[in-house]
């Protein structure tokens, strides 16, 4: 099993989610997240006044998965959440060495 | 054992019993038999106590006469307030002391009701112990205020309850009264608003059960009240107060006991996932396009919210509340005649005859309350609402009436918010009656968390706030800009009402409500321009904040697509001030600091647009929509509409706006040639002068630009004039001025070596810097202008959220173009708008450019690297 963290623009977050449903993934935690990487802030003067808008407000997408879907799901969300400017996001695959449902309790790729 | 073994022969039944009549009582409350399911259920239990007290068999042996007790309720049950899930709390008192045998009492009477699963608690005290307990502690006070007694001697309870008063009541109410009341407020602060939250607390938040039980404490202690009747008797409410008060009791007690049902716990917490259920099992029904369970839960926090508010005005009126000392202070007269201000320091009317001779004093009192800044008194609130019939037509469509509304509007919210306390009267409904649909309305989402009325007030409180100096820390930039505008009254008027239209099933409730606002305005005398402002902005109040969270931000066009429809930088302001209170009133799932980021960047990029105006003024919008249906007309025999459509919605507004529409015709079949070659080009001459138009219409990279001019100098054609535009399907559509070649006998062969030098500039094959450093030495610049002004390169990140410009004022040379554009392709930047312009030797060239992410560059280290890149091929720079 993997997990999949995708950073994505914000407007995209139905793109993909369509997307991940239409591959039949069927759940996913989502957060909204600020940050930057090389789409670096930067600042806007309004009336002399300087606003800096350094982290700029993302989507962040969980999702776990058996570990052969993992290109697959990759490959999903990277089409989906292109939209060829800076700033498109950037995708995270981790190990996972456990998952469990906590109302049966079962294990493994049965709690996915 | 023996005695145990007896006992359980003999009083197991009991228990029993009291376990059937408890299942057929609920049985019954579910059939909705027993509206007082409380009452008869505390009944079977005092049943259960007075047979164990009959044949006790512990009872008989210790000693009664000389040391009588009894079994006195507590709390709820003491209030005949029993739920399916509530503790039994008990009391057994004894006259004298607790005598050992109380412990096979307790067995004998408590046992068998854990047995069948209730909650008991009890104690065991001596008279003497349990009043010197209750002056100490304010629990076991509370719950003795509550006392009844069961079984026993009856003399000892009433001893009780005298000692109570007379040792602790009467010396020190007043501060154990305000122990209460402090209680309470810590209480409503972990417990939150009930008559507010989305899962509301029935028994500990504010509007729930236990505010009415302060209030009976408060009343037992301070003016010996015994039992609920009494708050009428006793002067504490209306008639009318009591019979709400009462509705509203039975309501939220049939709520509560339900959900001990459902959740089959002592639950007082309405989450989520028991609303539903509860609105069936309550019988609601769908009617006027609401849900069941959205009409349950508007009827909930409708009695939730008269009963906090009842809470309140009794602490008031007692001249209870925090900070009496200072309201005692206040003896400003007032102006008004016909009102006055009360003993305690609250509005009042002087007569109720004086309403009926001058309705206007019901407007009036507001005013003052708000001018002044003291709450309107109990009775003037009472007298307002059963004279709020006088409130019609005429005197809500009056100037004077208007112009007062519109002063309570705009001033600041002062501790007593004005505009609460008229939709609390029914005053407001009055004067506005399309207020009438969206009273206490609810929306069952996790996302609102106030009906819609009181959302309405509390967004223009948090515009309001904008103003104030909390606001000016909290939120700058919208203090900043609340404060610039021209007519404050006509955003509070929008925030008012722009969810007016929620009331309306059908349409979506903005256009619905722009539509009632608009109607209403008129009928309140408002002018054309004042009525579409306050219509557009509540058709418009979702915009930005769905554009900001569901566009891509970085796109010009995402902000000039708003800026066209907000049209002025005024309208604007309004409605950012607007979107940002809307998002905080609707709770906190809408407005977090995340969305905050998002909202204020569209700001700035929409003003930004505004202020420069030229992509989105009004006329710039007719004539990009008229252009739009001449390229159509002549192209529309030849190609689909569809397809047509498409590539507009590639072409930016600067090129919509700038180009003729047959020269957009002339680059849209271009670009229907162009196939797979990397270029296509077309060379026109021009009637009237000697010059050639060169369009190119190509796939966009970076340094494209350059590379044409280059091989444009290559071949001794002269730039005069250069525009470039991208359209957003990644197509360059470049069109040059230049001078016809030297050989114009051979010119087509000419044009044919370009477009092939071209094409191997662009493949890399030919290096157009090294064939044109050869070329250019043999015709450097002959003279230099001697008093000219020196070069100039201007960086300015300013004008645009969505570019660099770079501006190049210098003396043209042979090359030029190419050697600045190269200099900003070397730079890492893209050209994406350029405008040259030569007249006679003196050269100005504007670039729009991005770096080759598509961002600005805008760090000082950069905007440096940029000027001395390009000043470096400058003439009089260059070494």
């Amino acid at each position: 099993m993997k997990k999949v963290e995708a950073i994505i623009k914000p407007f995209k977050l139905d793109d993909v989610k369509e997307a991940l449903n239409e591959i039949g993934i069927q759940g996913m935690t989502i957060s909204e997240v600020k940050g930057y990487g090389r789409q670096k802030g930067h600042k806007e003067i309004y009336r002399g006044a300087e606003y800096v808008v350094d982290f700029i407000p993302k989507i962040k997408i969980e999702i776990i998965v058996q570990s052969e879907r993992v290109k697959e799901v990759m490959d999903t969300i990277q089409k989906a959440a292109y939209t060829g400017k800076i700033g498109d996001g950037k995708i995270f695959i981790l190990p996972m060495e456990e998952v469990i449902r906590v109302r049966t309790g079962e294990k493994g790729e049965d709690a996915i | 054992m023996m005695l145990t073994n007896a006992k359980k022969i003999k009083f197991v039944p009991a228990a029993e019993q009291l376990r059937e009549k408890s299942a057929h009582l609920i049985s019954d409350f579910l059939k909705r038999k027993t509206p007082d399911f409380i009452i008869e259920h505390a009944q079977i239990l005092d049943d259960y106590f007075f047979e164990s007290f009959e044949n006790s068999m512990i009872g008989p042996k210790m000693g009664m006469e000389k040391n009588p007790y009894a079994i006195i309720a507590l709390g709820g049950y003491g209030r005949r307030e029993q739920f399916i899930h509530s503790d039994v709390d008990l009391l057994f008192l004894f006259e004298k002391y607790v005598p050992d045998e109380a412990s096979d009492l307790i067995q004998e009477v408590v046992y068998p009701l854990w047995d069948i699963g209730l909650e008991v608690g009890y104690a065991t005290r001596s008279l003497k112990e349990c009043v010197k307990l209750a002056g100490k502690d304010l629990e076991v006070l509370t719950s003795v205020l509550d006392a009844r007694l069961i079984c026993g001697m009856s003399y000892l309870y009433s001893a009780l309850m005298e000692q109570l008063r007379n040792k602790i009541a009467r010396k020190r109410s007043r501060k154990i009264i305000k122990k209460i009341i402090e209680n309470s407020r810590l209480r409503h602060e972990v417990f939150g608003d009930s008559a507010f939250l989305l899962e509301p607390n029935l028994k500990e938040g504010q509007g729930g059960l236990r505010d009415y039980h302060t209030m009976l404490w408060i009343t037992k202690l301070n003016s010996n009240l015994r039992q609920f009747r009494d708050f009428e008797y006793y002067g504490f409410l209306s008639h009318d107060e009591f019979q709400s008060l009462k509705k509203a009791l039975h309501f939220i007690g049939s709520v509560r006991n339900c959900l001990h049902h459902l959740s089959d716990r002592k639950c007082d917490q309405l989450y989520f996932e028991y609303q539903i259920k509860m609105a069936h099992a309550l019988k609601f029904e769908t009617a006027n396009g609401q849900q069941p369970v959205e009409r349950f839960l508007s009827k909930l926090h409708g009695h939730m919210e008269f009963l906090k508010q009842q809470h309140l005005m009794l602490i008031y009126e007692l001249g209870l509340s925090k900070n009496l000392k200072s309201r005692g202070k206040i003896a400003r007269p007032n102006g008004v005649a016909g009102l006055e201000i009360t003993e305690n320091g609250m509005l009042n009317f002087v007569s109720s005859e004086n309403i009926l001779d001058d309705p206007s004093l019901l407007m009036k009192i507001f005013e003052e309350s708000a001018a002044l800044n003291i709450p309107l008194s109990a009775e003037a609130k009472r007298l307002i609402r059963e004279f709020s019939y006088l409130v019609d037509e005429e005197f809500s469509s009056s100037a004077k009436q208007i112009e007062s509304f519109e002063r309570i509007l705009v001033k600041p919210i002062s501790t007593f918010n004005v505009l609460n306390e008229m939709l609390n009267t029914g005053f407001l409904i009055r004067f506005i009656p399309d207020f009438k649909d969206i009273n206490n309305r609810i929306q069952y989402d996790e996302y609102h968390l106030y009906p819609v009325d009181r959302h309405l007030l509390r967004t223009i409180q948090y515009i309001k706030d904008f103003g104030t100096s909390g606001g000016k820390s909290k939120h700058p930039l919208c203090n900043d800009l609340y404060k610039g505008l021209k007519k404050r009254s006509l955003l509070l008027w929008a925030a008012l009402l722009h969810d007016i239209g929620k009331g309306k099933t059908g349409v979506s409730h903005s256009v619905s409500g722009a539509k009632i606002a608009g109607e209403l305005l008129q009928k309140k005398g408002y002018g054309a321009e004042d009525i579409e402002t306050v219509s557009f902005l509540i058709k418009e109040h979702l915009l930005l904040v769905k554009t900001a969270t569901r566009r891509d931000l970085n796109d010009e066009e995402t902000a000039v697509s708003c800026a066209r429809k907000i049209k002025d930088v005024d309208q604007l302001k309004m409605l950012y001030l607007l979107t940002v209170a809307d998002c905080m009133a609707t709770g906190p799932k809408a407005w977090s600091d995340w969305t905050a980021a998002l909202l204020r960047d569209l700001f700035f990029k929409i003003s930004k647009i505004l202020e420069k105006g030229e992509l989105a003024s009004r006329e710039a919008i007719e004539a990009i929509e008229k252009k739009k249906a001449e390229v159509l007309g002549l192209a529309m025999p030849r190609y689909a509409k569809d397809a047509i459509e498409t590539l507009f919605g590639f072409m930016s507004p600067r090129y919509l706006l700038y180009m003729p529409s047959a020269s957009i015709m002339e680059h849209i079949e271009l670009y229907k040639n162009s196939g797979a070659d990397a270029f296509v080009w077309n060379v026109a001459k021009t009637f009237d002068s000697n010059t050639r138009t060169v369009t190119i219409c190509a796939k966009d990279r970076p340094g494209l630009f350059s590379k044409i001019a280059g091989t444009f100098t290559l071949n001794g054609l002269d730039i005069l004039d250069a525009q470039i535009f991208t359209w957003r399907n990644n197509i360059a559509v470049d069109i040059f001025e230049v001078t016809p070649p030297a050989d114009q006998i051979f010119e087509e062969e000419r044009w044919q070596k370009a477009k092939m030098q071209l094409q191997e500039a662009l493949s890399g094959d030919l290096d157009l810097k090294k064939a044109l450093k050869e070329k250019i030495s043999v015709y450097r610049p002959e003279k230099r202008p001697v008093n000219g002004r020196p070069h100039q390169i201007n960086v300015d990140n300013e004008s645009s959220s969505f570019f660099t410009i770079v501006e190049v004022f210098t003396y043209d040379f042979p090359g030029l173009l190419f050697m600045i554009t190269d200099a900003i392709f070397r730079c890492g930047l893209d050209i994406w708008v350029a405008k040259i312009a030569t007249k006679v030797d003196q050269v100005v060239d504007v670039f729009y450019v991005r770096d080759f992410d598509g961002q600005k560059v805008d760090l000082p280290d950069q905007e440096i690297m940029i000027k001395n890149t390009v000043e470096e091929i400058l003439p009089g720079f260059s070494s």
